[in-house]
């Protein structure tokens, strides 16, 4: 860089050198800038350097001189509950860093070799609040509002299964496509795994799905009541097997790990709310649990990268009051008896704490539902109402 | 980073500085002898109307207007929203400007101005800030200084407007008497105005900044744009090594538009017929939120330096609060003419 001169320091400028105040500094030099306006030039600036200082100096001290500056410088009280222990597992909740490599098309390629297909896509409600709340106060009328998808439900299709052979290709493409019609129909969730551990998106992530109905989770801190719009919603195009029999093959699960990890990456998921429908599925009616049985007993969730979720207890028993019948239990496997065992002690606990019965207990958590899914309903049909108007 | 203004402090309500960027307004007044800012995203997004949603916009304290079918959301929630709906916020301004595409500019502009200024009681006086004609390119900034001039005389105030760079040297340039360079790198232009004792004597932007940065990075990532914007603004750096590819593509185009700012300023230099001669090196302030990334000033420094500008930099540093600076300027600019 070049240097180029040359207009010296001027009165002016030590005079507005004296101001400390900014703006008193700066009210003066706009008051004398008559006398600072720059003199126009035909010469390129870089060789100005030869030009020898004007006589605007002159006018400049005798100005500056002159004109010296003269100044110096109404609610439902909240239910509360005892406060109910953790039921995530205290490890380390650590998901790979997941990133888009490419969109390109109907399809999207993730760092870790995940790939959507986006060609079946089926917009539907946007999900912009839903309620949530409080474990340990829970105020039906009051909820807190959230926008963020907050964990995942693992469906099955429980849809018609082609034999998994070489043989079989055509009917398991034809099944498959099928099924993609109806679950695109029916919104159902969000992302289809198919037999062959194809990825679709179905219902954009940023919209609810039909998916998981009466349900009822919770974490650390949170209950989550019909988790349509606070789970997203991934299903494998598969028939629950009873028993440890894998109900997914290969493929599926390698590609549910890849989804799950992208989607915990990209929203924040715990594990602890890395669920599965029968897990979350419960009937308002008679007030039982697992309505809905999909991966009832043998979701692979070690396979997938997760904690085995089975063991948590689930909150429909302990913070509502849910029971579960022998058609349950027989549905189920051993992993998730042992939730049901420690959802069971929790209340009796809780119970105990509150110097009651436990059947006295588990009805105050019936009618604090019932109360919360009257909220809901109020909600809704407001809201049906505000489209109609 | 932002420093929320509570309107219960006793705040000097002489005058008012207004920051009207293309990403963010920013409100700048003066407490006691502090400065003190308020910043909105220049920004909207439209969701799907419904009793439920507006009842927790309410609530939540979220600006929003509902019209007709659908909720406006605007100002720094907008962010938020665009995300949560996969889709970009739009843009009441562009590339410095109000945005000639976007019907709704106009209306979204006044309520975002709107929930950031105080109703006026006097004829309080309020500086804000007007881009620089493009280099090269035909003045077209007319239109967005009357409309904005207009939307404030409307509010109650006493009105005018400041150069961005202009603003920028009184916001940063005081111990040198307001002389020097001021460089705004914002969203839609970079702005660039040597000052001589606090007298503008050559102003201009340049068209490459921040949101260009953005788009650009957008296509070639598939990601859309204001997730790039919020992935740069949180966490890109000059110096080092990019762990992917999002970042290392920022970096190309940070480089180009820095790049494309010093090759314009010795464009403006060679051409302009109306500089003073000064036989002391000049100091240039950088500010705006597209300076921000660890070492900018550095990059910045180096194009400079290698661009063989005709004169000499006493210093080059970042502004003290670079997302500030113009709104201070403006601010300053209005007290000295209160």
């Amino acid at each position: 860089m070049h240097v180029v001169s040359l207009i010296p320091r001027t009165l002016i400028e030590r005079k507005a050198g004296q101001i400390v105040d900014p703006v008193e500094r700066l009210r003066y030099l706009q008051r004398r800038s008559v006398v600072l306006q720059p003199r126009v030039q035909a010469v390129p600036w870089k060789h100005r350097w030869k030009h020898r200082r004007l006589p605007a100096l002159a006018l400049a001290l005798l100005l500056g001189c002159l004109l010296a500056p003269g100044y110096k410088a109404s609610r439902i009280e909240p239910i509360s509950l005892v406060p109910i222990k953790p039921v995530s597992i205290p490890v380390a909740d650590v998901v790979a860093k997941v990133w888009l490599v490419d969109k390109s098309g109907d399809f999207e390629t993730y760092s870790n070799g995940l790939r959507i297909d986006d060609r079946f896509i089926a917009p539907n409600q946007k999900r912009i609040f839903y309620p949530v709340y409080q474990r340990t106060e829970i105020d039906p009328d009051n909820p807190e509002w959230r926008s963020e998808p907050a964990g995942i439900v693992y469906h099955t299709t429980e849809s018609d299964q082609a034999r998994f052979t070489e043989e079989e290709n055509a009917r398991l493409k034809r099944i498959g496509k099928a099924v993609i019609g109806v679950v695109q129909q029916n919104h159902s969730y969000h992302f289809l795994i198919d037999r062959f551990g194809q990825v679709f998106r179905i219902v954009p992530e940023t919209d609810v799905a039909n998916h998981a109905g009466y349900s009822i989770w919770a974490d650390d801190n949170i209950l989550f009541v019909n988790l349509n719009s606070s789970f997203l919603g991934i299903a494998f195009e598969t028939q629950t097997q009873r028993g440890d029999q894998p109900s997914a093959n290969p493929a599926q699960v390698h590609a549910a790990r890849i989804l799950t990890e992208m989607l915990r990456n990209k929203y924040h998921i715990p594990q602890s709310n890395c669920v599965t429908h029968a897990q979350v599925s419960v009937n308002p009616d008679n007030m039982l649990v697992g309505y809905h049985t999909d991966w009832a007993g043998n979701f692979p969730f070690l396979a997938i990268g997760l904690n085995d979720n089975y063991a948590a207890p689930p909150p429909s028993i302990y913070a509502f009051g849910f029971d579960y019948d022998p058609v349950f239990v027989h549905a189920t496997g051993v992993r998730l008896w042992q939730g049901l065992a420690l959802a069971e002690d929790q209340m009796q606990t809780q119970a105990a704490a509150r110097g009651i019965t436990v059947s006295q207990y588990r009805a105050i958590l019936k009618k604090k539902y019932k109360e919360i899914l009257a909220a809901l309903k109020r909600a809704a049909t407001a809201n049906d109402n505000s489209h109609e108007t | 980073m932002t420093t929320v203004m509570k309107h219960s402090d006793k705040v000097n309500n002489s005058a008012v500085g207004l920051d009207v960027g293309t990403s963010r307004i920013c409100l700048a007044q003066r407490v006691g002898e502090e400065y003190q800012y308020e910043t909105q995203l220049n920004a909207f997004v439209t969701i799907p109307y419904s009793k439920m949603t507006e009842n927790v916009l309410k609530k939540e304290k979220v600006p929003h207007t509902v019209k007709g079918a659908e909720i406006v959301v605007h100002g720094n929630e907008s962010d938020r929203f665009a995300d949560l709906l996969n889709v970009e916020t739009r843009r009441t301004m562009d590339k410095g400007v109000l945005n000639p595409a976007e019907a709704d500019s106009l209306a979204m502009l006044r309520k975002i101005v709107d929930s950031m200024l105080d109703p006026v009681k006097d004829r309080q006086k309020l500086c804000f800030t007007v881009p620089a004609a493009p280099l090269g390119a035909e003045d077209n900034l007319t239109y967005h200084e009357a409309t904005l001039r207009q939307i404030l005389n409307e509010l109650g105030y006493e009105v005018k407007s400041i150069n961005e760079g202009l603003a920028v040297v009184y916001s940063e340039m005081e111990s040198s008497n307001y002389t020097g360079i001021g460089i705004s790198c914002g969203g839609g232009l970079c702005n660039v105005c040597v000052a001589y004792l606090s007298v503008p004597v050559l102003s201009f932007s340049i068209p490459k900044a921040g949101d260009y940065i953005d788009t650009s990075a957008a296509t070639i990532t598939g990601e859309r744009a204001n997730r790039v914007r919020i992935a740069k603004e949180d966490s890109f750096h000059f110096n080092g090594f990019f762990a992917d590819k999002l970042q290392q593509v920022l970096g190309v185009y940070y480089d180009e538009m820095i790049q494309s700012l010093v090759q314009g300023m010795k464009q403006a230099f060679a051409n302009a017929r109306n500089l003073p001669r000064s036989n002391r090196p000049l100091p240039i302030v950088l500010s705006g939120g597209t300076a921000m990334p660890e070492g900018f000033r550095d990059r910045f420094e180096k194009a400079l330096i290698e661009a063989e500008l005709p004169f000499a930099a006493s210093e080059i540093r970042l502004a003290a609060d670079p997302v500030h600076a113009s709104a201070k300027g403006a601010l300053v600019a209005a007290l000295a003419d209160a």
